[in-house]
């Protein structure tokens, strides 16, 4: 009788436990996270599922696709192609192409506005902004800004629309609704990539091997050393992540010294980087490669290396959370 | 002689000047050879020895500046370039260099080459990647023979008969 009951309590105690585990990997499971990677050699997008760790579908897109932004609460991704002077539009719950806006010039860098209302394309060509509605999935509106427009970059908290100008080593500030010019600093040399966060903007300058920091309400600067050719960076926490594309690796900046702290090894040529927040995950393309790294963010180790299309830059926010 | 120093100086200064167009050109390619790594990544990491293994290539010329490694390679076919050495990692037998100022169809040139170990401990595969831009920087329309396809021809006519020479040189051995 003991017995019996000992047996019945321990199997009801099992059964609890089990129904907490499913619940939990329901929840965990149930947090979006794909990895969209453009594919620059061969005309495509890798869509990588990042829970799971695998290259689950490719996707045709136009040609030479570059640049990306992910708009979480429209599901949708915005691929710059480069060759075809086009945007591929992908819905991603679907993982399908769903509309191509035509350019007639090469977009280089997307992001979109905090409202995901406009997307915001660096025209290389013309050095332009082109500004596309989101609703409409169609051109709005352009206006001017310096050489070779790179980067781009939106900062929620100030509103203000940012742009590296590569050949002339600036960065340039405008007004998120009026697009007037509120500022305009010199960088590095060839500033490619920009972030921001908080009152902060960060440049990766290529020719110099170098970060440049820019705090956006006194407009000073600072320059970190790096590792060779940086491309881009990105930061969490007390943390900036920055690609060495001709190093093959990572610099782990501490922000709060303005040190850099050590070298994390990538794959060949490692381009963009974005961040899972809730998985606790970080990103890197491997042009050189044509490959991912993540790795986990609370110990920096890397948890598996992706295969992914030919030549993987993914220039911009890739990560679908 | 001279001719070739104006040539290297005025292709440093349109170095300089201008920037690359936005899509970066690569050229991967591999061969086996039948010695083993050991071997073979002795000869890749000879910075000064490319010239044993390359047809291309009749004179290597180092130098040291500091702490940085430089080297003048000249072609058979006339001209040359001038590389920088940017790694080698004995441990990984991957050898970086660059591409500072040349006499090429082509820019803002890296290359490395790794040994790894084939199917076996006698045999090699040798890979070597360059990642590269057309010479033209400027909006379209890309004027002949400063496009993607020039400069990429250009790249495999480098690698594809270096890699076949490198084979027979170190089987040879």
């Amino acid at each position: 009788m003991k017995i019996k009951k000992i047996l019945l309590t321990s199997t009801i105690f099992l059964f609890i436990i089990y129904l907490v585990y499913l619940l939990n990997n329901e929840k965990f499971s149930n947090i979006k996270a794909k990895a969209y990677i453009t594919n620059q050699g061969n005309n495509t997008v890798s869509v990588v599922d990042l829970h799971k760790l695998k290259n689950f579908k490719t996707l045709q897109v136009g040609t030479a696709p570059l640049g990306i932004t992910i708009l979480k609460q429209h599901n949708l991704g915005f691929i710059g192609n480069v060759g075809s002077e086009n945007i591929s539009v992908i819905d991603t719950n679907k993982d399908e192409i769903i509309q191509t806006i035509k350019l007639n010039t090469a977009p280089l860098s997307l992001t979109s506005s905090p409202d995901e209302s406009r997307v915001f394309v660096t025209d290389w060509f013309k050095n332009k902004i082109i500004i596309i509605s989101v609703k409409k999935l169609s051109v709005i509106n352009s206006f001017t800004v310096g050489k070779t427009p790179s980067g781009i970059t939106f900062n929620k908290k100030l509103n203000y629309l940012i742009v590296t100008n590569r050949d002339e080593n600036t960065i340039e500030i405008y007004n998120g609704d009026t697009y007037q010019l509120i500022n305009k600093l010199a960088t590095g040399k060839h500033p490619f990539g920009v972030y921001t966060e908080d009152k902060f903007a960060y440049t990766a300058n290529v020719y110099d091997d170098t970060i440049t920091i820019i705090d956006l309400e006194n407009w000073s600067t600072k320059t970190i050393k790096v590792g060779a050719h940086p491309y881009n960076v990105i930061t969490h926490k007390h943390l900036s992540f920055v690609t060495n594309t001709q190093g093959d690796s990572l610099s782990v900046i501490n922000l709060h010294t303005n040190k850099e702290l050590k070298k994390i090894s990538t794959g060949e040529t490692p381009e963009n980087l974005d961040i899972h927040q809730k998985l606790n995950l970080l990103v890197v393309t491997n042009w050189g490669s044509d490959s991912i790294n993540v790795y986990d963010l609370r110990n920096l180790k890397l948890l598996k290396e992706i295969s992914t299309g030919s030549q993987s830059r993914a220039f911009g926010k890739f990560i679908l959370q | 002689m001279k001719r070739f120093i104006i040539f290297l100086s005025t292709i440093f200064l349109s170095l300089q000047i201008f920037a690359h167009g936005p899509t970066p050109q690569k050229v991967q390619e591999s061969v086996t050879i039948n010695v083993p790594p050991a071997k073979a990544w002795a000869l890749v990491k000879d910075f000064g020895a490319v010239h044993k293994w390359l047809p291309a290539i009749a004179t290597t010329k180092v130098e040291k500046k500091g702490k940085d490694t430089f080297r003048t390679l000249t072609f058979k076919a006339g001209g040359g370039v001038y590389e920088k050495l940017r790694l080698i990692d004995n441990e990984a037998k991957k050898i970086k260099y660059e591409i500072i100022e040349g006499d090429v169809p082509f820019t803002d040139y890296n290359s490395y080459i790794k040994v790894r170990k084939g199917k076996n401990d006698n045999e090699s595969i040798v890979q070597w990647t360059a990642r590269f831009y057309r010479t033209y920087k400027l909006n379209p329309p890309i004027p002949e023979g400063q496009d993607d396809a020039t400069a990429v021809a250009a790249v495999k006519a480098i690698v594809s008969p270096g890699l076949e020479n490198l084979k027979k040189v170190l089987e040879a051995k």
